[in-house]
């Protein structure tokens, strides 16, 4: 079994977590299918709204992970996002949030 | 809580496409007691701002439909002065630059700190609370920020400089007095007299001679001279609120007064020549007293010259949020104590509240809350007590359509004496189905001819 990677929590949105981490479990799916399709500028847009949003979060490697698949994404480099998100999808799995 | 954490009152507009990050910034300005508003695109945030100004809008530059940039340009097309802070994915110093060129009052990198958000939400709502509070010049001691209150008070600065006779309508506790006092204070008879008279308030002979005076032994009781407040109010102001009060009889004395500027005291045969300013206020439908006979149609004439309407309280709920705070203030001052501030829930329940009593509704509450709530904050359940939990009474669509419909028809027929072949042509409906809409609303077009008409 993979480590927990402990991501403290801010009290004040700490109901929001749990519904954020499972929008970005579907991302990981929606960005598999659209690499497939080849639909850059859906990706692009997922890549952008988690750089924007994964910081705010809690969760800086969130937006990393963003920023990397938007770069991607303007150049057409599909195996990029494909391994940016399985990195993501490790790490949603390995994230545990606790109350700050 | 330092100085740049105190707290501060006002509705901030959030825009993003990004259903996460909406809900992240209004948890953040919810946890500093400011209250925010959300909308999903460019197009949604325009229909919100023009229901409800906000005080400031917080917008994402990247977005599906109208981008951040569009957004600012059609905010500032029809409220330029309303700031708007963007959000950007990217430090790009080509949009930063446009957004600067197009007003933006801040433009901040994502992802965004959540401080320096704050701090920048926080210095525009107080510089919007300040301009609702420093307000000097004409109408100083009226707060308000809404668009109909600025048009209202644009006209009155207009109208303060002049001498035309003034008549404001408008509901009971609407603040028509304070109008009356801010044009009063802004014409040339500023160093003169105001003088206020509530007409409904006193019995019609006593009236009579408290607004033209008596002589000595005019009355019994009548031991001495008594000037009369037109005399009082010699070249200056006086206000004649509630005049759908006045009896009748006075109402021709008051006429004669209006036409040739001299009164006549009680018990005297000789006149004497005044010198004031007409204003007068009711929250009384004037129309409708003059048709059914109770109000002079003369009179109604000579009094407004220049009619002002000031809007009830539900429809600038814009301004709720400063006057709350205003009484708030003026509330410490008179009890010199701490400053109280209602929580956000307690703010969005008022500023939806129906108030049917208006400003004076909200005075009540407010100080009521302030007396009785210990801490800082004012909580949504004591907000609740002071209105006795009276629910909004908004009305549907259809009752507000249904309530216009009958208004508009009224009017219609009244400007026709009840001919309804005119009245439908001037609506743009056959005859048979202005019939129809006239029996839907139980209005008899019989009962609005007179003597001359059809």
């Amino acid at each position: 079994m993979k480590e927990k990677i402990i991501v403290p929590i801010d009290p004040d949105i700490a109901d929001l977590v749990p519904g954020f981490l499972a929008n970005r479990r579907k991302d990981v799916d929606k960005l598999r299918t659209l690499v497939q399709q080849g639909d850059f500028a859906a990706i692009k847009l997922i890549g952008h709204s988690m750089k924007g949003a994964g910081g705010g979060y809690g969760f800086d490697p969130i937006t990393d992970f963003g920023a990397a698949i938007e770069r991607a994404a303007q150049t057409g480099d599909g195996a990029t996002v494909l391994a940016q998100t399985d990195l993501l999808d490790e790490y949603l799995q390995a994230v545990e949030p606790v109350a700050g | 809580m330092s100085e740049a954490q105190a707290a501060v009152t006002g509705k901030v507009l959030l825009v993003d496409d990004d259903p996460d990050m909406l809900r992240l910034l209004a948890a953040w300005l919810k946890a500093a007691g400011i209250v925010a508003q959300a909308a999903q695109s460019g197009s949604e945030a325009l229909s919100q701002i023009a229901i409800s100004r906000p005080d400031v809008v917080i917008t994402d530059l990247f977005m599906e439909g109208m981008d951040g940039m569009t957004l600012l340009t059609q905010i500032h097309a029809s409220n330029p002065l309303l700031p708007v802070i963007m959000l950007s994915g990217q430090a790009q110093i080509p949009d930063a630059v446009k957004a600067t060129h197009l007003g933006i009052s801040a433009f901040l990198t994502k992802p965004v700190d959540r401080e320096t958000l704050l701090t920048e939400v926080r210095n525009h709502l107080r510089a919007a609370e300040a301009s609702g509070r420093e307000r000097t010049g004409f109408g100083a001691g009226v707060v308000y920020r809404s668009a109909v209150m600025t048009e209202l008070m644009e006209q009155a600065e207009l109208l303060a400089q002049g001498d035309v006779t003034v008549f404001i309508s408008g509901e009971t506790g609407t603040g028509k007095e304070v109008l009356a006092r801010a044009i009063h204070q802004a014409s040339p008879r500023r160093e003169h007299p105001f003088i206020g008279v509530n007409c409904g308030a006193i019995p019609e002979q006593l009236l009579e001679s408290e607004l033209f005076g008596h002589e000595k032994g005019a009355f019994t009781g009548a031991n001495t001279k008594h000037e009369g407040l037109f005399l009082a109010a010699d070249g200056g102001t006086i206000f004649l609120d509630e005049i759908g009060d006045m009896p009748l009889g006075l109402q021709v004395k008051l006429l004669r007064v209006l036409q040739d500027f001299e009164v006549r005291p009680v018990g005297s045969t000789r006149t004497v020549p005044v010198n004031v300013r007409i204003i007068s206020a009711t929250h009384n439908d004037l129309d409708e007293l003059v048709q059914s006979g109770e109000f002079r149609e003369d009179l109604y004439y000579r009094l407004n010259v220049v009619p002002l309407r000031m809007p009830s309280l539900s429809e600038r709920r814009d301004d709720i949020p400063i006057l709350l705070e205003h009484f708030l203030r003026k509330h410490a001052e008179r009890a010199q104590s701490r400053k109280k501030r209602f929580d956000t829930e307690a703010v969005e329940y008022l500023c939806t509240a129906p108030w049917p009593g208006n400003i004076r509704q909200l005075i009540n509450a407010v100080e009521l809350c302030a007396t009785l709530t210990k801490g800082e904050v004012i909580p949504l359940a004591m907000a609740q007590k002071a209105l006795r939990d009276k629910p909004a009474q908004i009305q549907t669509l259809k009752e507000a359509k249904d309530a216009f419909e009958k208004k508009y028809l009224i009017s219609v027929l009244r400007i026709t004496n009840g001919n309804v072949a005119t009245a439908a042509r001037l609506a743009g409906r056959n005859r048979t189905e202005f019939y129809k809409l006239l029996g839907m609303h139980d209005i008899d077009a019989a009962s609005f001819r007179g003597a001359d008409s059809e």
